[in-house]
């Protein structure tokens, strides 16, 4: 991800502005977890000309990730290698550092028993795939409280 | 008496005074007349002063307390209160226009917005994927970007995609994701709904076709030709569509119509890579 063109950051971010620093005028940040190259050259295109991102490719790396870098915010797959996005989240909830850290779970996965697992596994919120770009931004705008 | 002795020349100076006094009396009367009708004019000039009007009916309205202003009637003060209400009401109905003009142009800017904002999201879908199929470093990249784009942008986890065999006879299973064995199967170019794709290079959506000319297979949801130098090179098949998704919508075309024009030439530019890395022979998208 880190070789992705700069003319693709923020391509398609919402109004301006959208983001409301956090501490000492920082940009908020986000952790996108996700082992499809497509899905986080998409989400990063969303939110990177409002937020920080920060990416993993499976749920193992995005635990470890987000425990390094303290997200605001965490968009996490359910279908990835190592650890799948139910468990990772779960480990989330369980470590000090990270409990508090909203998850968005964004996954092909739409059927009622993987929402209710999502939301059981502690996830703040469901979005499924495919997905529009402003629909993602108002999830994320919504569990951030902007 | 004599005319002309003492006694008459004071009788003509009595009868003179008498006549003098008489047109004394008349001047006097007339003068009173005239200030009489003076002050008259007086009164009524006092009413029609600009400080007031005549009084339509009743007298006239109190003065303001302390001001020393003279009174003005109550008919003035209700026709400028009538005039004042009517200004009022005709600015607060151009308000309203406006406001609902303002309202309008903001609905109208809303839907524009909104649809600035979906034609955005269409486009980075769009752009990630021809990223995608050409950042791709060999046929397999390549082969998972389309199923990638597929899954996730077009929202199917069943497909296969499809190459024309050397004799351009055949489609010959190249990639497949989420379908049953024994499928995909070989297919025999103009047999069945992706045979026929691969034949006339005309691409099949299930939700356009006509009701009477069913898909073969019959969940087919949408088969278009993989297309390079104006030639069918291959066919990606498109079978079940994720269960949170009904059918295609547009951007799904736009992609759709993205890999029929693109994924042949990515396949195409890494077996081409691949060939001169490795010096392997030339596959199907070669040529």
């Amino acid at each position: 991800m880190n070789d992705q063109p700069e003319s693709l950051n923020g391509f398609a971010a919402g109004a301006p502005g959208g983001s409301k620093p956090g501490a000492a005028g920082a940009r908020r940040k986000i952790l996108i977890v996700d082992d499809s190259e497509t899905v986080l050259l998409v989400e990063r295109a969303f939110l990177s000309r409002s937020y920080d991102v920060v990416t993993a490719r499976n749920g193992q790396e995005g635990v470890d990730k987000a425990v390094a870098e303290r997200p605001d915010l965490i968009l996490m797959d359910v279908v990835m290698p190592r650890l799948n996005g139910f468990d990772a989240v779960s480990r989330l909830r369980s470590h000090p550092a990270t409990k508090r850290i909203p998850v968005i779970m964004v996954t092909t996965r739409g059927e009622l028993d993987n929402v209710e697992s999502g939301y059981r596994s502690g996830c703040n919120d469901y979005l499924t795939k495919p997905f529009h770009g402003p629909e993602l931004l108002a999830k994320v705008k919504g569990c951030l409280g902007e | 008496m004599s005319e002309n002795g003492p006694l008459g020349a004071a009788e003509k100076v009595l009868s003179s005074a008498h006549r003098h006094g008489h047109g004394l009396r008349e001047v006097n009367e007339k003068l009173a007349d005239l200030v009489s009708s003076l002050r008259d004019q007086k009164e009524r000039l006092a009413r029609y002063s600009p400080a007031g009007a005549p009084p339509a009916s009743g007298g006239p309205a109190e003065a303001p307390p302390g001001t020393g202003a003279p009174a003005r009637p109550l008919g003035a003060e209700l026709a400028l209160a009538r005039e004042a209400m009517e200004l009022a009401r005709r600015e607060h109905e151009e308000i309203r226009e406006r406001l609902a003009e303002i309202q309008e142009a903001n609905r109208r800017l809303c839907e524009e917005y909104a649809a600035l904002q979906d034609q955005n999201s269409d486009l980075v879908n769009l752009y990630v994927a021809v990223q995608r199929l050409y950042g791709a470093a060999d046929r397999a990249d390549v082969l998972a970007a389309i199923q990638e784009i597929v899954a996730n942008l077009v929202g199917s986890e069943e497909l296969a995609v499809f190459e024309l065999s050397g004799d351009g006879n055949r489609l010959v299973p190249a990639h497949a994701f989420g379908v049953e064995p024994p499928d995909p199967r070989e297919i025999a170019v103009g047999s069945g709904t992706v045979g026929r794709v691969a034949a006339e290079g005309v691409a099949f959506v299930a939700d356009e076709a006509d009701a009477a000319a069913r898909p073969d297979p019959p969940h087919l949801t949408a088969c278009i030709p993989l297309e390079l130098g104006g030639r069918v090179r291959g066919a990606l098949a498109i079978y079940g569509l994720l269960g949170h998704k009904s059918s295609l919508g547009s951007l799904d075309r736009e992609l759709l119509a993205l890999l029929q024009k693109h994924a042949a030439r990515a396949l195409r530019a890494s077996a081409l890579g691949e060939r001169t890395e490795a010096g392997l022979g030339e596959g199907a998208w070669s040529g």
